[in-house]
């Protein structure tokens, strides 16, 4: 096979730009900064890593129009994916912005060049169509993921989380490829346009099914849907909150882009259905029992929480279960848009979370009482991320819900998967309750001490924050500005 | 039985054998090994697929095998690092006493 290496070189640039700072942020972390002070070090840090993403994005911008298919699939770049990893890449800076906001390690160049590896794998991601890639750039994300919930060493929490994110993830990622090794067997092939080619109910073979189901195990444990969720609870609770706030947000959207393209790109033919009185074997049908199952478990579990932290995780389950409407609906961009959007407002969430934390050291939603008037923004840009959460119009989280139930609710004839819409309506309705809940605690629970001095994050964070509640807002009463890149 | 059939079979059975041991050990050390299994069992049908599937001269099967092998090795690794750190905190690596965090 003749590879053109120019021709990759310049396609994987934004990548390539990623990894070596990586090697930047680490030379400058551990060599160039050694005396200076945490702070100092992490401010360092963050700067040198927004710079590189920066390039990185420029590089994007500039190819952005680019469709190409290299290698026979693995390496595969559309306008859209280009998008996608423009937004990875804006949520990855984020992150490392929140990092400075804690003092939980004293390893900050290690933190953010675990950061950057991330975003390598998921912006790999996001460009192939090749089962081994998809493979290996999970795993690249994965591992990543683990050491960064691990990261604050001071914490049993911490190592807990990450060994139960750990040990969860290393199951699915065996059923995962379990899953893959079926597929290749099938049709002699890891590209997903070959095996759509080959692969359907004709050849009748109960391989098949398994295969499917062993691969949704794996991703459903990566985008947490019941009941492949047990991990997210614990690590979202025990993770430095910048590193919860990157696996709430860049891993679903890269998990949710992937998942989709292998469905809809690689098993098209084995579609099944899940509608109404028309059930029939497929991956839809899988797909529609893990939805329910998410939205029914995560929001009801969600109404017993007392800690923020777990609050958000089993809201994240139930919005998972939202999101794969978004793919039984078969629209791309209905579904990114979900993912993104999501992942703007959850970031934000934890951001507020890492600023409670650190400066008034509560975590749980009775701590939030009086934030009126202790931290006037702090209440006002949580009040638009939780609203966005619940769904509540302009915001684009309701946008978000929009889109994927219309798509849901097109696919298929006759009623269709009006039940499955119908069920994610009655869902949201239960979620309002918790999420209010917060509010309440918020704009009208007087503080329990009163006089308790006024919280307050650092600049940058503030700024970040009121930056993120402003593209939820922007988002939400002009969708057409993101949803225009994503189709 | 064909060959193929007999690999699938010892494969499936592997895979069994992994995920039981991952869902029933105490010791993590343990689970990790179950998980390691399961990962072999993969890579054992990636290579009876190869092997005696339709053109054994791509070499698809064996790439991902090799792969597969260094990701299972990386995973090891952060896994063991892991361990580590539960130990230097509770002072076991039973995953029973590993659980403060319920709701």
């Amino acid at each position: 096979m003749n590879v053109d290496y120019l021709q990759l070189l310049k396609l994987l640039a934004p990548e390539c730009v990623v990894v070596l700072t990586v090697l930047a942020v680490l030379l400058a972390d551990l060599q160039l900064w050694r005396n200076w002070s945490v702070s100092a070090r992490s401010f360092g840090a963050a700067s040198v890593l927004t710079l590189g993403f920066g390039a990185a994005a420029g590089l994007l911008i500039w190819k952005r129009a680019v469709t190409a298919d290299l290698l026979g699939g693995s390496l595969v770049l559309t306008p859209v994916s280009q998008h996608v990893k423009l937004a990875l890449l804006g949520l990855a800076v984020v992150t490392a912005w929140l990092c400075t906001e804690g003092k939980f390690t004293q390893h900050v160049g290690e933190f953010m060049a675990l950061i950057a590896l991330a975003t390598t794998g998921m912006m790999l991601l996001v460009s192939t169509e090749n089962l081994l890639l998809v493979f290996v750039a999970l795993e690249l994300v994965s591992l990543s993921l683990y050491v960064l919930t691990a990261f604050n060493k001071g914490s049993a929490r911490s190592a807990e989380a990450a060994l139960k994110y750990f040990l969860f993830g290393g199951m699915a990622a065996a059923f995962m490829l379990f899953g893959f090794s079926f597929l290749y067997g099938l049709t002699g092939s890891i590209h997903l346009p070959i095996i759509a080619a080959k692969i359907s109910w004709q050849a009748a073979d109960p391989l098949t099914l398994v295969a499917i189901v062993f691969v949704v195990v794996g991703f459903g444990f990566k985008i947490a849907a019941v009941p492949f969720h047990l991990w997210a609870p614990d690590a979202y609770e025990g993770a430095p909150a910048s590193a919860a706030a990157f696996i709430a947000s860049g891993s679903k959207v890269a998990s949710f882009f992937i998942l989709g393209k292998l469905l809809q790109v690689g098993l098209p033919g084995v579609a099944g259905s899940g509608a109404w009185k028309a059930l029939a074997p497929g991956w839809m049908a899988v797909i529609a029992i893990l939805a329910t199952a998410s939205m029914v478990f995560g929001n009801l579990a969600a109404l017993a929480q007392s800690s923020l932290r777990r609050l958000l995780a089993y809201s994240a389950i139930a919005h998972a279960g939202y999101a794969l409407l978004g793919l039984i609906g078969g629209s791309q961009s209905a579904l990114l848009y979900y993912a993104i959007t999501y992942a703007v407002t959850s970031m934000g969430v934890f951001g507020v979370v890492a600023v409670m934390e650190n400066r008034a050291g509560s975590e749980s939603v009775v701590g939030l009482a009086g934030l009126r008037e202790r931290s006037p923004l702090l209440a006002g840009v949580l009040t638009v991320f939780v609203l966005s959460l619940a769904g509540i119009p302009p915001l684009a989280g309701f946008f978000g819900k929009f889109y994927v139930f219309i798509a849901a609710a097109k696919q298929g004839e006759g009623l269709g998967y009006w039940w499955l819409v119908a069920l994610a309506l009655a869902a949201s309705c239960v979620s309002l309750y918790y999420y209010l809940q917060v509010l309440k605690q918020v704009w009208v629970v007087p503080s329990e001490r009163p006089g308790q001095g006024g919280v307050a994050g650092g600049i940058v964070v503030s700024g970040l924050l009121v930056v993120l509640a402003v593209v939820v807002v922007a988002l939400g009463c002009a969708p057409e500005l993101l949803l225009r890149f994503l189709k | 039985m064909t060959p193929l059939a007999a690999y699938l079979l010892v494969s499936a059975l592997l895979f069994a054998i992994g995920f039981a041991g991952a869902l029933t050990r105490r010791n993590s050390i343990l689970v990790l090994v179950g998980v390691e299994l399961m990962l072999n069992a993969a890579n054992l049908n990636f290579l009876a697929f190869w092997r005696y599937g339709p053109n054994p001269e791509a070499l698809t099967g064996v790439m991902f095998v090799l792969f597969a092998i260094a990701v299972a090795a990386a995973e090891a690794a952060v896994g063991l690092a892991l361990i580590i750190a539960i130990y230097r905190h509770y002072c076991s690596s039973n995953v029973e006493d590993v659980a403060t965090m319920k709701g």
